[in-house]
């Protein structure tokens, strides 16, 4: 039989590889490497954003430590993290398992969920969200027909804090996509067999579904607590940081640092801060996962 | 194999290392004294009334130059400073800016920040005073031109004060009183803010300022109040609260969330009968009102003759970059916008009343020099102003006053422990940026 020889349009040579991973490796030195050293650099000066920067050494991570707004908005960040990843992880998966069921216009209903995820917190959401939760929106006037007293959600810090958590919440598709497709790859034997040995619904779930996506749960905990910490666009549309600081997010004063008070030294020395409390957060979960992760291996 | 990673690793820190550093032009575009064919960028911020007037300010300016096209960039304030600073930080701003006071000392503080408009010969200058002037300058280098002097007023819905039978108060004891009067029917007899506009801390420095006749912050930068005229204002701030003059900041919040006031229902419905604005900005409220008409009131005195306090200041500058490759073609429409007739009668008072004489010559030729804006600054003039220092309106700054504001409104200190922190803070943050 006659050897089939196939023609490669780049050439063999040593560098083909190089070649074909090019786009990437200089993508990464100039939109991630170069930012990332150039953000540590810049926290060692007194850099204003305009004028040339002056290294002034560890002047920027000395002020963090008496720097108490920064305290706040670190507690702050974690308060939401908090608040919002739990939630998120419990809609998000019970949704994709009804998602999961074979319904009619199953279709529909999953754009449909996904399309918050599409319209994130922008100009638009903000104007809804206005709608929906200023004195005599429409929640107000839900709650006084079952008799309920007016609740202040812009005004009141933990209530204000929520309704950004609602809104993250909302656009549950990112993460209700990745446990469906999870889902979907758990083989049908294993409800067939559990089913006759006389295995119910919840005992399925809790003995079959949950231990096949521990995974899957672990990458959406890792991935949705990352983007929580970073959380910077629905306060700054929503509530604008308040009321006192109450929503006031590590991102926000990054931002504010660095292009309201022109403090561009401070501001990539906090970003470097947020950095090592990703790495630390996202350690921490891996080591308190780890158990449960091994058992499914 | 090893050479080629020595070059990707030697890309990689070369890449780093440009980009950290400040990145402007190596040399300044020296003025010819030619208009050339050439596309210009000009940005500026402001309310609808605003950008209608300039848009078709830009139209005319190409039918009079169809070589030098203008590409506009606008918005609201919201936000605006900060997309200044980036775009400046990246080299990569207009060739025209407005600008607000204060980016002087942050963008400029060595007057090397914008273009030295005092090279360039196609701007003419010969209509300004030479006082107006000096408020462009750094460091003795024309940074800036001033567009208007303005200085914040009481402006009044017409409609809602007649509705209520009230007048419109002359002194700080008779808005007191309005507020029982407006409070009667649910309404506010003005609004304050700590948002962008940082009306509330603005007010309070009026009010000390008339009554001590000190200046909240000097010129160079130094603070003029004591910790107890600080104290003074801010029990000011929250006694106006207590008497239902203004919203208190829960109930601003709980009703317009982040929204700024002319976006509120609240104001456009007339819940919400005054504002205190600038008078180049007060056309966004005049423009949203459903029913009634803005009108400027009276600047408040102590009722025995004391009307001083008030402050002016120059409420928008123009720029040019100094990345500009089109010096002479920059200067040249910013005078069109700054001196010619008939770009005066399309933007009328939508910058406020300007401080060019010619354009404002033109403007009451044609009968343009009317509407509230003009009323506040007509009274204004009669005042004995203080000129506010650029150091007072600082982002930094602001953050100060709208905190102490906001320990006070929401009772989580008193007056005193709040002024103590504003203090602190503004004599510590003015020591560290005085040049």
């Amino acid at each position: 039989m006659k050897k089939m020889t196939y023609s490669n349009p780049v050439g063999v040579g040593k560098f083909t590889g190089l070649l074909l991973i090019s786009p990437f490796i200089l993508g990464f030195l100039l939109f991630t490497l170069s930012p990332f050293v150039c953000s540590f650099i810049l926290g060692l000066t007194d850099s204003d954003g305009i004028s040339a920067p002056v290294f002034n050494g560890g002047e920027n991570y000395i002020r963090m430590l008496t720097d108490s707004g920064l305290h706040k908005a670190i507690g702050v960040t974690f308060r939401y993290t908090a608040l919002l990843v739990p939630l998120k992880m419990l809609v998000s998966l019970a949704v994709a398992l009804l998602l999961n069921m074979e319904l009619k216009a199953m279709s529909f209903y999953r754009t449909a969920f996904y399309i918050p995820s599409i319209l994130g917190a922008n100009l638009s959401v903000v104007i809804m969200w206005q709608y929906l939760f200023t004195s005599g929106g429409l929640v107000d006037q839900l709650l006084g027909t079952v008799g309920a007293s007016h609740v202040s959600w812009y005004g009141e810090p933990f209530h204000a804090m929520m309704i950004i958590v609602l809104l993250r919440l909302w656009e549950f598709g990112s993460t209700m996509v990745i446990f469906l497709a999870a889902l979907r790859d758990i083989p049908r034997e294993l409800y067939d067999a559990a089913k006759t040995d006389g295995c119910g619904r919840v005992r399925a779930f809790f003995h079959i579904t949950l231990p096949m996506l521990k995974n899957v749960i672990f990458i959406n905990l890792v991935l949705q607590t990352i983007s929580a910490i970073q959380e910077f666009n629905a306060p700054y549309m929503i509530t604008g940081g308040g009321p006192m600081k109450e929503t006031y997010t590590l991102g926000m004063l990054i931002y504010d640092e660095m292009f309201r008070f022109n403090d561009a030294g401070y501001a990539n020395a906090v970003s470097w801060v947020m950095f090592v409390l990703i790495a630390v957060v996202v350690a921490l979960l891996y080591k308190l996962t780890g158990r449960m992760r091994e058992g499914t291996k | 194999m090893k050479k080629l990673f020595s070059f990707i690793t030697a890309f990689s820190c070369a890449a780093v290392l440009s980009s950290c550093g400040s990145k402007n032009k190596s040399e300044i575009t020296k003025p010819d004294g030619k208009l050339d064919p050439c596309t210009l960028r000009f940005s500026w911020w402001g309310g609808d009334d605003r950008h209608e007037a300039t848009l078709e300010a830009i139209e005319l300016w190409e039918s009079k130059h169809p070589d030098i096209k203008i590409v506009p960039e606008y918005g609201g304030w919201d936000g605006w400073t900060e997309k200044v600073t980036a775009q400046i930080g990246s080299a990569a701003e207009p060739d025209i800016l407005q600008i607000n006071y204060d980016w002087l000392i942050t963008m400029s503080s060595d007057g090397k920040g914008f273009y030295d408009i005092g090279t360039l010969d196609g701007l003419d200058l010969s209509g300004f005073d030479e006082e107006v002037l000096s408020f462009g300058k750094v460091g003795g280098i024309m940074n800036a031109v001033p567009v208007s002097l303005s200085g914040r007023g009481l402006f009044y819905n017409s409609d809602v004060f007649s509705s209520v039978g009230a007048e419109y108060p002359s002194t700080w004891d008779e808005l007191s009183d309005l507020g029982s009067v407006f409070g009667d029917k649910d309404l506010y007899p003005i609004d304050l803010d700590i948002q962008s506009g940082g009306t509330a801390w603005y007010f309070a420095v009026v009010y000390i300022q008339q009554k001590t006749g000190r200046e909240f912050i000097t010129m160079d930068g130094q603070l003029g109040f004591t910790e107890d005229d600080i104290r003074d204002a801010l029990v000011f701030y929250k006694d106006l609260e207590d008497e239902h003059v203004i919203r208190t900041l829960k109930t601003r919040t709980d009703e317009d969330g982040n929204a700024a006031l002319y976006q509120s229902s609240e104001f456009i419905d007339g819940k919400i009968a005054g504002v205190l604005e600038w008078g180049s900005a007060v056309g966004k409220y005049e423009s949203v009102l459903l029913q009634g008409v803005l009108e400027a009131g009276p600047f408040l005195s102590d009722g025995k003759g004391n009307n001083g306090g008030w402050m002016i200041k120059p409420s928008l500058l123009y720029a040019i970059s100094k990345n500009t490759d089109h010096p002479d073609e920059a200067a040249a429409f910013m005078d069109f916008l700054l001196n010619n007739e008939e770009c005066a009668e399309i933007l009328g008072t939508t910058r406020g009343v300007p401080a060019s004489s010619y354009a404002e010559e033109s403007l009451e030729k044609n009968g343009k020099l009317t509407g509230p804006a003009q009323d506040s600054n007509e009274m204004l003039d009669k005042l004995d102003t203080v000129t506010i220092s650029p150091y007072m309106e600082l982002s930094r700054m602001k953050e100060f006053y709208n905190t102490a504001i906001e320990a006070v409104s929401y009772n989580t200190a008193d007056p005193s422990e709040a002024a103590h922190e504003m203090y602190e803070s503004i004599v510590r943050y003015l020591e560290k940026i005085r040049k």
